[in-house]
């Protein structure tokens, strides 16, 4: 397997619209690596790059300490799947899994043994005879997987590879996915707009807007410690609440509400003391209580947890909106008055929208 | 058995048998030669006759049935091994018909004597039909012996023969 490192990478297409910009990484050998974000991002681009198949603009691309910026596809040792699976719909499973090997002109007993091996890593073995067209979208994808592991790349390119299956196969195909990479320790780089298959495949996230790197980090360090607010509303789900409030001294003040503030959360906000910035609260760390009055708008109750929408105090029209996840089951009708108490906040600065952390 | 061999019986499992019907494809191929070479002649009216109709109409039976046979041995039927042969005997049977007697007669065109088949044309139309029958008897020969040793191999699996 690979390392693989992606320094200053910049993507300017022809009418100049530039689509990603000084894109820094480090991938370590065999870590599972998730590209997140929205549509239009810049992931795919960006692994487009590192497969070969999009020129890149400016920076340089290393594989195993080797310049591969100008290397073309071919031979940069590296396999991708794609969201469509591309598969040869006239070909048998086994002939599609064999292809490429078979245009390297690899002994035929050789692509034999590892077209036998990667199906029965993938449970593909008893569907080698068929067409791609007589599986389901699951079992396709995984022969677009097997195609890539008879190859035995030094790095894995997965381009969204679970967009076309239903939320059921997608959960079981993820799961696939990351025995796959525990069972061979590949160096993989997997692009997905979903953030629950970022939160579960990856070592660690890249997460991405507008064509810049909003934070790296493990999932639970996106989760726990958001870079920025943008990155605190893509991470999470359902996604943090935000409000407009000003710091005065041990409290928050809001549009109609009132929180303190401990003191090791005073001393982080003392530069703010009497200045405007967010507050976030994730839904999941809002419990009852007495600090903010709430009115019930929607009460959804999902089994375990019920979520709770409202807006902050009686007036829809001026008061923020509110998304609480409780605990059990609620049955709280439209109108109801609640109070709700926040168990962990995040703060940001209003101007930069960056997360308010302690100096280190 | 050597672990090579037994490999290859196993990837006769996934892999289409191609070389089989490759060879029943250019039986065919050349079979249209000869026709073609055949039909091509000027010579008056020496071939207004039955043979040629039933030539036309066996040719056309030849090759629906080759082709047919060419899409069963790519999956191992070895039943079409038996039909390939027999066709393939059956054009070496040909060469005795129509051109060995065309070869061997003469014709009155505007007046004069003329051979009905030349020795070019002969040599030509007999090597057509002789490769086009070594190539369908070669692929029924190698299908029946590939078909053996995937019914070998299956049984030693343990597999349904399919």
């Amino acid at each position: 397997m690979a390392t693989l490192n992606i320094q200053h990478i910049d993507k300017i297409y022809d009418n100049n619209v530039q689509a990603v910009f000084d894109f820094n990484l480090d991938v370590k050998d065999g870590e599972l690596i998730v590209l997140v974000g929205p549509s239009g991002c810049g992931k795919s681009t960006t692994l487009r790059m590192v497969a070969g198949l999009e020129d890149i603009s400016a920076g340089k691309l290393l594989l195993d300490g080797k310049d591969i910026t100008q290397t073309p596809a071919k031979d940069r040792d590296m396999a991708m799947v794609f969201q469509n699976y591309a598969l040869y719909g006239h070909m048998t499973i086994y002939e599609n899994m064999a292809f490429s090997l078979t245009l390297r002109k690899e002994n035929p007993n050789v692509i034999h043994k590892k077209v036998l091996a990667a199906a029965e890593i993938l449970g593909l073995t008893s569907q080698l005879n068929k067409k791609p067209a007589q599986l389901s979208g699951g079992q396709r994808q995984r022969v677009a997987m097997g195609r890539s592991i008879v190859r035995n790349p030094k790095v894995f390119l997965f381009d969204e590879p679970l967009s076309n299956l239903d939320a059921k196969l997608r959960g079981a195909t993820r799961r696939e996915i990351l025995l796959l990479h525990k069972r061979l320790n590949a160096t993989m780089l997997y692009v997905t707009h979903d953030q629950t298959e970022a939160l579960t495949l990856a070592d660690r996230i890249v997460c991405m807007s507008m064509g810049h790197v909003q934070q790296v980090g493990t999932p639970l360090e996106l989760y726990d410690s958001p870079a920025n607010i943008f990155v605190a509303s893509f991470i999470g789900l359902p996604p943090m609440n935000f409000f407009d409030v000003r710091v005065s001294g041990a409290e928050l003040v809001g549009e109609g509400f009132r929180v303190g503030l401990d003191a090791a959360e005073q001393k982080l906000l003392a530069p703010y003391n009497g200045k405007a910035i967010t507050l976030g609260v994730r839904p999941e760390n809002i419990v009852l209580g007495n600090d903010v009055p709430v009115t019930v708008s929607s009460n959804e109750n999902l089994g375990m947890n019920t979520l709770v929408h409202g807006h902050i105090g009686g007036s829809k029209a001026v008061s923020a909106k509110i998304s609480a996840k409780l605990k059990g089951w609620s049955d709280y009708k439209y109108g109801d008055t609640v109070s709700f108490t926040f168990k962990r906040k995040h703060f940001f600065d209003k101007e930069t929208t960056n997360a308010i952390r302690e100096e280190v | 058995m050597s672990e090579e061999r037994t490999i290859r019986r196993d990837r006769m499992r996934f892999i289409k048998n191609s070389l089989c019907s490759n060879l029943a494809i250019l039986g065919i191929l050349f079979n249209v030669f000869y026709f073609v070479s055949l039909y091509q002649s000027d010579v008056g009216t020496y071939y207004y006759k039955i043979a040629i109709g039933a030539s036309i109409v066996y040719n056309l039976i030849f090759m629906l049935a080759v082709f047919l046979a060419s899409e069963g041995v790519k999956n191992y039927k070895q039943n079409y091994s038996y039909l390939l042969a027999a066709i393939g005997v059956m054009q070496i049977v040909r060469i005795f018909y129509i051109p060995m007697q065309a070869h061997s007669t003469t014709t009155i065109i505007g007046g004069a004597e003329a051979l009905v088949m030349g020795n070019g044309q002969f040599y030509t139309i007999v090597a057509f039909l002789a490769i086009s029958a070594a190539c369908l008897i070669a692929s029924a020969v190698v299908n029946f012996i590939k078909c053996r040793e995937l019914s070998a191999h299956l049984k030693e699996l343990g597999i349904q023969n399919a």
